[in-house]
């Protein structure tokens, strides 16, 4: 674009006040974190900060309830993006290859429907079908597979159910964009040549699939790792993670700075896990790029 | 066709993906016409939740709030989105990608961490819990999805209009009004809806920033699902989630694919 193609010089200005909303709203209130991490007890609604110190921190490091439920939330993480991609992989190969194409976009719209509805309401609706005498556990009663007066709700199960169920349309969706992306003729073309199913799959439709698996769990990793909305509300007495510790900090023990601290750890842990999977997404566009 | 034993397969296992999608949301709509209070079984018809929710319930209020709420940060998260995306047609190129990569924080980043240290900053200014700091709250984790919705716009349309009526000697806001705004207007309004059915939803933030006492609808639901649910929340969520299906299938209608709306996150 050569200078005298852009009509008023001063039209960048334009961009100042999402500028100053971001950098105000988000990257100073997160850079700020490290210095509330220092903070003695609460900040109080004046402002008034009672003293330094850095039991926050060696509180943090010295306790193991933290580094529990760091690594158990990560496992959950971890399985519930699992359980995910093995749902998600064979539905978005349906939708983008074998339905009719002019179904293709209402049905991929109705996978983002949970999306567009509440958090709330969708816990609510999988506690509703799971509770004691509910759909799910009077089929299983009347099967004799359990007792239909008890029910699964309030456990790590539960916690693992629900967050399935919140972050399926995002992998699906994913996954989706790039298996579409993938040229119909390459796959006919190895399966002509005699390469079978497994083969066509391991060489062809797996390895261009890998930038929609990777921002796929991305998307659901990263907030599945920090949910603390579904632990307090159907993880029971032992379904903690670990934004339950940090969400306690702030709502029952009031003890913002410790609360600070183990943010900021949690978010720092958060991004290696995003670098280390956005350095795989560029490495793996370009190596797909390079196929071509 | 050899295909088509793998293909059953397939389609077999959509029906049951979208089962299990869709399963919970029929139910919660069933059990709202149920007379067991509590959605168990057995089902007996009856209307007498969706009176009760109508003659003075609570959740009546907060959703007049979360309505209030997510309608003032819609608006505004439209017109600063369409600035920014006008804007950072002016400026270089690296200016523009740094920005799109912070504008991402917000989506990627737990909103349990982004709303911590928000309630930790207004606390520090003085402002506290406040309905101010719960606008801004939203409006952080909004703005984000506008900015993508209207840019999108300008990558996918035909920019010759502009081009032609610049030659032409337009000035440039007569090329704005006539040219630019109604070829951006479409991904504005969409801009516009996803920020506020993003917003009406975003717990977390409202949750953290909300004054003491006040509740939000989300904040009400999760206050009864905690202490024990009133029946009425049936015929709320079945609402709510009928018009979000109507909403999406609008937007299908309207000719957005999933992909588009949700190049963003």
């Amino acid at each position: 674009m050569t200078d005298n193609e852009k009509p008023i010089s001063k039209g960048g200005t334009m961009i100042l006040p999402s500028s100053l909303l971001f950098l105000c709203l988000s990257l100073i209130p997160l850079g700020m974190l490290i210095f509330f991490s220092f903070i003695d007890g609460n900040i109080n609604m004046s402002g008034e900060i009672r003293g330094f110190t850095i039991e926050n921190l060696t509180r943090m490091f010295s306790s193991f309830t933290f580094t529990k439920l760091m690594f158990k939330s990560v496992g959950i993480g971890i399985l519930v993006t699992v359980i995910c991609i093995v749902i998600s992989y064979p539905t978005a190969w349906g939708i983008a290859k074998v339905v009719k194409s002019k179904y293709k976009n209402l049905l991929m719209m109705l996978i983002i429907v949970p999306f567009f509805t509440s958090q709330l309401l969708l816990i609510y609706a999988i506690m509703v079908i799971f509770q004691a005498k509910g759909v799910i556990m009077t089929l299983l009663g009347s099967l004799n597979l359990a007792d239909s007066s008890t029910s699964i709700l309030y456990s790590n199960l539960a916690v693992i159910i629900v967050l399935v169920y919140e972050y399926l349309p995002y992998m699906i969706l994913s996954l989706y964009t790039s298996i579409e992306g993938i040229d119909d003729n390459l796959i006919s073309a190895s399966q002509s040549l005699g390469a079978g199913r497994w083969n066509t799959f391991k060489n062809i439709v797996f390895p261009m699939s890998i930038p929609g698996l990777l921002s796929g769990i991305l998307l659901v990793l990263v907030p599945v790792t920090g949910s603390f909305v579904e632990p307090t509300l159907v993880g029971g007495p032992n379904g903690m993670m670990v934004g339950s510790l940090i969400n306690s900090q702030f709502t029952v023990v009031l003890n913002m700075g410790y609360g600070a601290a183990l943010s900021f750890v949690f978010l720092i842990i958060l991004s290696i896990i995003m670098a280390v999977i956005k350095k795989s997404i560029n490495s793996a566009n370009k190596s797909i790029g390079g196929m071509e | 066709m050899k295909n088509t034993k793998f293909n059953l397969f397939i389609k077999i296992w959509l029906l049951c993906t979208y089962a299990i999608i869709f399963i919970p949301i029929l139910v919660i709509i069933i059990m709202s016409f149920n007379k067991t209070p509590f959605g168990m079984l057995p089902f007996k018809f009856t209307l007498e939740w969706y009176q009760l929710l109508f003659e003075g319930s609570n959740l009546f209020a907060a959703t007049i709030l979360s309505l209030k709420l997510s309608g003032a940060v819609a608006i505004t998260s439209m017109i600063i989105g369409t600035l920014t995306a006008v804007g950072a047609q002016y400026v270089p190129k690296k200016v523009s990608n740094l920005l799109m990569s912070v504008a991402q924080l917000p989506i990627i980043i737990p909103w349990l961490v982004q709303a911590i240290a928000l309630l930790l900053i207004f606390n520090l200014t003085g402002l506290g819990r406040s309905y101010i700091g719960m606008y801004f709250g939203n409006l952080i984790v909004v703005l984000p999805y506008c900015i993508m919705m209207v840019i999108a716009r300008f990558n996918e349309a035909d920019r010759t209009p502009e081009d032609a009526a610049r030659m032409l000697g337009a000035t440039y806001p007569l090329v704005f009004k006539d040219v630019i705004f109604p070829m951006l207007l479409p991904g504005i309004i969409t801009g516009g809806l996803m920020s506020f059915m993003v917003s009406f939803n975003a717990f977390a933030m409202q949750y953290f920033l909300a004054p003491f006492g006040v509740r939000t609808l989300p904040m009400e639901i999760f206050t009864m699902i905690r202490v024990g649910y009133k029946p009425d929340m049936n015929a709320l969520a079945s609402i709510i989630m009928i018009i979000t299906i109507a909403f999406v299938l609008l937007l299908n209608k309207l000719g957005y694919s999933a992909s588009r709306l949700m190049k963003s996150k």
